[in-house]
């Protein structure tokens, strides 16, 4: 079984939300609702200021605290290293959105960023928070994929619906390759710069290993013992948090 | 069964759908694919109809249609709907990766505000606050209104008071059908106009004045070891936008050796800070820094002598503030080198641009020094450097750097772009043209936007800008009839309020699929396709040189009774009297068209097989590489097929690359100076320099003591993103707009004026003010606002309208007159909380 | 049945304060269920939390009050656990006060909750030993059947039996539990340093006896008309001697305890820690709980007079709001800091509970005091045994 990871190379990536808008179609997610988000920090003053992103899927951590945390195990880690929510057993109590320490998760039972709602636009029903016309054919519940039922918390998948039916003993997904481009998930597969890598981090010889080697992979927040599966190369600090009015 | 009571039926529904884009709120209703009358099913009927299909997911190849990139697309659809787009895996510029606005397609095509059908208006005042009180119309009392109108026009001899008007990007020639013939059948000089002032007419007349070619470039990214950027805002708005995203995660992730980028901008953003060096410069002052780097070139030596030439004597003889003799330099390629530098460049040192540019003096040695050792070294510059009234002398003293190091039509390089291997279309024009076609009283008339005329602007390309001012004095005239398409200039103009007055005074045709503002002023509404429901072509977009042509074709049949505007027109002059009706009629329709053209491939095929209209719509796109020219060390060399191998003689070089009257690259203008008596009158630029590149300080309007600077994001998706809440909640992150664009303001004005985080405040100029909520941040120069353009919107859909302020209202229709560019970012304004 | 030796008559003072009680109670309801309509309509949407913010006033409000109700159980203990017969009669009010404290957490929670009603199976289908929220609910749903239990022993006039004393150990047992698991939700999440701690459920243990406390200050002299001369003899010496004392003292560690964790707060720099806690101390609400919610009810019970019903009613109600203030801060303040939101939200995230939330919680707390009030009425809450 693979262990599936991420690898995203900091110099290479443009900030152009293409992952984030390419999960959005993939995944339908609602406005605002960034499975994978792209994060801008600024530093400094003119005429030397810095500017610094870097995107942000789920971690899908060897050691995740929002699954240990999950009363119900709604939350849960699959064979090949994925971590997902089973919505038919999330009860909404948002612990797993308080234990992430990479705010990567949604409970979009919420007042929406933009008005008007898109959920009163393109209303669902039998419990499910909306149903855009365009939404993909992939509905899972029991892997939190597709449109999420009300009074449950979402996630990045990896786009699991995509990578479980990639070919056994693949070491990497590549847009590269024509076969395997379907089971490569929306957001490496459309990234232009090709700031993305996809891969088995239990093979040794992946390409996803090669980079984490060559490049001097990090994880964000090690001090957190979550391991994540997401490894970023050249760079990759995150600004400490202050006030913007308040330097 | 009653089929008409059926057909009323639906069209009472029709028209609340379609009254529902005005404002009046209606709930969600949004078709499957089929045709017509099921797409007026309401969603949760068509969830039924759903259950049935086969379930199947069907991938068509297309082409995206938010840029004029044209990047291939792979659309997916299941039981009849759309719900993936990404990039084609072997189209040349998307090669399966695509950027943030590709994916917004599916919004685009099922945006519940879109037209459902024809319309016509039924409320004779027009304004911000009438409602238009459209109601539905069949697709034939449509077309015959508008021919009706057109018909009577030229019965009276005044064909040139019809005008069609088209936006962005997609040309004349690739909207479907070729729109310049209808113009010249009909009769009439108006028809079409294009936006090209509005959009980025000030590089191509740059480079049409000192290299001769009218035109955007192709760029060799892969091959260049130096990229100097002016105002091009690479990783944001530049294009083709994900081919550039592509290049850069080659250039600087994996080449070797990385490729160098020094970035000129206004404000720090995405490119800014990912190139290796950010000058921050005062806007309309990138001239001022190119000059200085020509200087430095030129004092060091760093010249590429096989392309420019060489002193007699093999010796440097540029010394800051000497004059040359003319005949002491050997001129290659370029012509006017040593009069540039006699009359300009010598006293341009780095330290008078620091004073004007406000980039330090050894900054500027650096990047000088950097750009004119590093070969290959592209300089490239778009709207940041030319939108204002210096525009066309700041972009040819950028293009000049090219010249000076060498990098024209070389490898790692700048080219132009080869047109595709078309076929003859079905019927030639020029074969159905009556006698009043030929020498009708329309013959006689200027423009409407007095381009090309000696009292409005002789060299330009278009004035579209100047098409509601004009109207509204009636100099030359009114119009009568105007059709838009792919165009808001009501919203996208500056001072869009001479073209709002505009429409209400003429009979206005709106063909756009969503609720615009032009819209709102129409008198009819003739609803066009998304593009992802059609059939169209488009020879790409200046790229890498080598010719492509695109193919569009439906994922899906229309959600609603809309028709792709190419069909539309050929409906239309398919009624006009006499033989442009047969013209038309030998078209056929859009798909008609594309059969023909596609038969150029059978005696060319492309790289990818393409050979006939069949291969070219399963595989998307024909291509043909190389492109055929290079210039190799001050030589030139065409194709012969296996290699650049055969050697172009100077009447070869001017007739096919450099197409000035010297076949050289000039630093002294022939272009400018055949206008030279023009140009001086209308500029007040001395004869000494008015045709060579030269400083001069830009006239800002607006009268306030900040510069106000609109660019575009990533998102904006160049204007089709507007209403679409999923590229709204993603606008602008580097400052954070994610409910409508922020206003960066530095803190040093955040503080004297008392301004916070998420206040209010009024940004103010001569025309008036808006308010905008302020982000205070160093990511601004001091004397600089920067507010992107998108919204503030008073229609065009529901998550459009009434978000934020149009930039618009605050910036004063001035253009740069040789180009005719539009200076969008020469105002100032004076901010206070409001 | 009970010993009526026991029962007071009641005076005016009493029946005007139950009638007052019921009046509270229904008008609550009332305005409960009129501002949690939203809820029907819209959801959780009608919450002003977020993806960025998720637990709110209604998490905030559960904290307070199942702590409260464990603080209640403990008071109780001290007769029934620890043998304080000077305890015996307020024990059993105290026992159905934890159960009406108790409901009004479990309400507020329940409405807060994406899938209540899922809960009853997947829980314990699912035996999710690794999270402490698991834990939580096993722990206070052990309290709270043992706690009913209890109070069913009392109310048939069992106050001693074997049975019955086991049952309260028990339950006194089973709350430490679910009050150190509940201090572990918050305590154990090092990704939230605003909360992380492991002395976090003792913590959680002291302020919970003192909101315990508090409540009987408050309530317990309520029932009597706030007048001592009311009381039994018993209940009278508990109320003038030694709860004021031991009030004071558990008042002076929540004391110690604000004071250290703020400094704490103030001197690091980590910054999810240090900035909330900068926004809490220059909140004027954070003032309130400190000097006029803790320090001043502190001086009245160190004065002469800490035995007087008026003065300990104030000091009771002072330290319930200083308490309510802390639960909101603490539960509050550990999501201030956005995580991972760059640009989007690049400052504190700003949450002021939105009126469904508050109508959530004005809704749970009418419940309970109805619920109180039902007890009072029926259940003869000052009932205590007579033979000891």
């Amino acid at each position: 079984m693979a262990k599936w990871g991420m690898v995203i190379d900091l110099e290479k990536c443009t900030g152009c939300q293409a992952c984030s808008t390419a999960c959005q179609m993939e995944n339908n997610r609602l406005p605002g609702e960034n499975y994978q988000d792209v994060l801008y920090y600024t530093e400094g003053k003119q005429p030397t200021p810095s500017l610094k992103w870097f995107p942000r899927p789920c971690m899908h951590c060897e050691n995740p605290s929002c699954m240990h945390v999950c009363p119900t195990k709604a939350t849960f880690k699959t064979e090949d290293g994925v971590v997902l929510i089973d919505w038919n057993k999330c009860i909404g109590c948002k612990y797993c959105m308080i234990a992430c320490p990479y705010g990567v998760r949604f409970y979009t039972d919420e007042k929406p960023l933009i008005e008007p709602n898109i959920k009163e636009v393109f209303k669902a029903e039998g419990g499910m928070q909306w149903s855009p016309p365009y939404k993909g054919p992939q509905q899972d519940n029991s892997h939190g994929v597709g449109i999420q039922p009300h009074g449950v918390v979402s996630k990045c998948t990896f786009c699991y619906h995509k990578i479980s039916k990639a070919p056994p003993e693949t070491a990497d997904l590549s847009n590269d390759d024509p076969a395997l481009r379907e089971f490569v998930p929306a957001c490496v597969r459309t990234c232009a710069p090709t700031a993305r890598y996809f891969g088995d981090l239990d093979n040794p010889d992946s390409q996803v290993n090669r980079l984490i080697s060559d490049k001097h992979g990090a994880r964000l927040l090690e001090h957190t013992g979550n391991k994540p599966q997401v490894y970023y190369l050249s760079g990759g600090v995150v600004p400490g948090f202050t006030r913007p009015d308040k330097s | 069964m009653n089929i008409e009571f059926l057909k009323k039926a639906i069209t009472r529904r029709r028209f609340l759908q379609a009254t529902g884009a005005t404002g009046v709120a209606v709930g969600a209703v949004v078709g499957t694919g089929g045709v017509s009358l099921s797409a007026l099913v309401p969603l949760s009927e068509s969830h039924a109809q759903e259950t049935g299909a086969d379930g199947e997911t069907k991938v068509n190849k297309s082409i995206c249609g938010q840029c004029p990139a044209r990047c291939g697309i792979d659309i997916y659809t299941t039981n009849g709907r759309v719900h993936a787009i990404y990039g084609s895996n072997d189209h040349p510029i998307a090669n399966g990766k695509g950027c943030p606005k590709m994916h917004l397609g599916t919004y685009i095509l099922y945006d519940p505000d879109r037209f459902k059908g024809p319309m016509k208006r039924t409320n004779p005042k027009k304004g911000r606050d009438e409602d238009p009180q459209f109601v539905p119309i069949s697709w034939d009392e449509a077309y015959q209104t508008v021919a009706d109108r057109l018909n009577a026009l030229r019965d009276k001899g005044e064909s040139h008071k019809f005008g069609l008007f088209f936006g962005r990007g997609w040309g004349a020639s690739d909207v479907g059908v070729n729109i310049v013939p209808f113009g010249q059948l009909y009769g009439s000089p108006n028809a079409p106009i294009g936006h090209s002032s509005m959009c980025s007419d000030g590089s191509i007349l740059a480079k049409q004045c000192t290299d001769g070619n009218a035109s955007y470039s192709s760029y060799d990214y892969h091959h260049a070891n130096y990229l100097l950027m002016f105002g091009a805002n690479f990783l944001e708005a530049f294009r083709p936008y994900n081919n550039n995203l592509q290049v850069w995660g080659y250039i600087r992730g994996e080449k070797t050796p990385k490729t160098h980028v020094t970035y000129v901008d206004v404000h720090m953003n995405a490119t800014a800070s990912a190139a290796d060096r950010a000058l921050l410069v005062k806007p309309g002052t990138d001239g001022a820094l190119a000059l200085a780097i020509a200087h430095v070139i030129l004092t060091e030596g760093l010249w590429d002598r096989p392309f420019v030439g060489d002193f007699m004597n093999g010796e440097n003889q540029f010394k800051t503030g000497v004059v040359l003799d003319e005949v002491s330099f050997s001129e290659k390629w370029v012509k006017g080198l040593i009069q540039w530098w006699n009359t300009e460049l010598k006293d341009r040192t780095p330290q008078w641009a620091e004073t004007v540019c406000t980039i330090p003096a050894d900054l500027i040695v650096k990047t000088a020094r950097e750009f004119g050792s590093t070969r290959p070294a592209i300089a490239l510059f778009e709207r940041g450097a030319h939108n204002h009234s210096n525009g066309v002398l700041n972009g040819m003293a950028i293009h000049s750097l090219n010249a000076l190091v060498g990098s024209l039509f070389a490898e790692g390089g700048l080219a132009y772009q080869m047109g595709p291997a078309y076929g003859p279309a079905p019927a030639n024009p020029d074969d159905y043209m009556d006698d009043y076609a030929k020498n009708g009283p329309h013959k006689n008339m200027p423009r409407i936007d007095l381009k090309g005329h000696e009292d409005g602007y002789l060299m330009a390309k278009n004035m579209f800008q100047e098409v509601g001012k004009n109207h509204n004095a009636g100099n030359p005239y009114k119009l009568d009839t105007a059709m838009f398409y792919m165009t808001n200039p009501a919203f996208s103009s500056p001072d869009a309020r001479a073209w709002e007055e505009a429409l209400k005074t003429m009979f206005v045709i709106d063909t756009s699929p969503f609720p615009g503002e032009t819209a709102m002023m129409a008198d009819l509404i003739l609803p066009d396709t998304t593009y992802l429901e059609r059939y169209q072509d488009a020879p790409t977009y200046p790229f890498q040189g080598f010719p492509m042509a695109q193919i569009r074709t439906p994922a899906i049949k229309p959600l609603y009774d809309v028709r792709t505007f190419g069909d539309s027109l050929i409906e239309i002059g398919k009624r006009i009297k006499g033989p442009t009706s047969e013209y038309f009629t030998k078209l056929e329709s859009v798909e008609n068209i594309l059969r023909h053209l596609a038969r150029g491939f059978e005696e060319s095929p492309g790289d990818n097989g393409v050979k006939d209209y069949e291969s070219w719509k399963a595989k998307g796109v024909w291509f043909k590489k190389p492109y055929h020219w290079r210039q190799v060390r001050g030589e030139f060399f065409e194709w012969d097929g296996k290699g650049w191998n055969k050697p172009m003689d100077a009447a070869a070089v001017k007739e096919k690359l450099l197409k000035t009257d010297s076949g050289k690259f000039e630093f002294l203008s022939s272009y400018m100076e055949h206008k030279k008596d023009w140009i001086l009158a209308k500029t007040g630029r001395s004869p000494e320099k008015y045709n060579i590149p030269h400083w001069e300080e830009p006239q800002y309007t607006g009268g306030g003591d900040l510069h106000f600077i609109s660019p575009k994001t990533a998102m904006h998706a160049e204007g089709r993103s507007a209403n679409l809440p999923h590229a709204i909640a993603l606008h602008q992150p580097a400052v954070g707009g994610n409910k409508q664009a922020l206003a960066e303001v530095h803190p040093s004005v955040a503080k004297a004026k008392g301004i916070k985080n998420g206040d209010r405040i009024k940004i103010r100029s001569a025309l008036g003010e808006i308010i905008a909520i302020a982000k205070v941040t160093e990511l601004t120069r001091p004397d600089t606002i920067v507010l992107p353009f998108e919204h503030g919107h008073w229609a065009h859909g529901r998550w459009a309208k009434g978000r934020g302020t149009h930039v618009n209202t605050v910036i004063a229709q001035q253009s740069d007159r040789i180009s005719g560019m539009a200076n969008y970012y020469t105002g100032k304004v004076s901010v206070e909380k409001a | 049945m009970s010993n009526s030796s026991q029962a007071i008559n009641s005076p005016e003072s009493i029946s005007r304060i139950s009638a007052l009680r019921l009046v509270v109670g229904v008008i609550g309801l009332l305005i409960g269920l009129f501002a949690t309509m939203g809820l029907l309509t819209t959801g959780h949407a009608a919450f002003n939390t977020s993806s960025n913010l998720v637990w709110g006033l209604p998490v905030a409000a559960y904290v307070f009050f199942v702590l409260t109700s464990t603080g209640l159980t403990f008071v109780a203990a001290l007769a029934m656990v620890f043998g304080m017969k000077d305890f015996y009669p307020i024990a059993k009010r105290c026992i159905w006060a934890a159960v009406a404290t108790l409901a009004i957490g479990f309400i507020s929670l329940g409405l807060e909750i994406g899938n209540p009603l899922r809960m009853l199976w997947v829980i314990p289908t699912n035996m999710a030993v690794t999270s402490p929220m698991w834990w939580m609910g096993l722990f206070y749903l052990t309290y709270a059947v043992l706690l009913v239990w209890k109070f069913l022993l009392v109310n048939k006039g069992d106050w001693s039996s074997s049975q019955s004393k086991v049952i309260g150990i028990a339950s006194f047992v089973a709350v430490i539990f679910a009050h150190a698991t509940l201090g572990s939700v918050f305590g154990m999440m090092a990704m939230r340093p605003f909360w992380f701690g492991g002395m976090m459920p003792v913590y959680f243990l002291v302020t919970a006896a003192l909101s315990g406390l508090a409540f009987i200050m408050l309530f317990i002299n309520l029932d009597y008309g706030i007048d001592q001369k009311n009381m039994s003899a018993g209940t009278r010496h508990a109320m003038s001697k030694q709860l004021p004392t031991i009030f004071a003292i558990v008042l002076g560690l929540v004391i110690v305890f604000t004071l250290a964790r703020t400094a704490a707060g103030l001197w690091t720099n980590v910054a999810e820690f240090k900035v909330p806690m900068q926004a809490t101390v220059t909140s004027l609400w954070f003032h309130y709980e400190l000097w006029v919610g803790m320090v001043l009810p502190f001086l009245m019970m160190l004065s002469a007079r800490r035995s007087e019903a008026k003065v300990q009613v104030i000091a009771g109600a002072l330290v319930i709001s200083a308490l309510f203030i802390g639960r909101y801060e603490y539960v509050i303040g550990g999501q201030l800091v956005p995580m991972f939101k760059g640009a989007w939200f690049d400052d504190l995230i700003v949450y002021t509970p939105s009126m469904t939330e508050i109508g959530v919680v004005v809704l749970a707390v009418s419940l309970g005091i109805l619920l109180y009030a039902f007890g009072d009425k029926k259940l003869n809450l000052s009932d205590a045994p007579t033979s000891d």
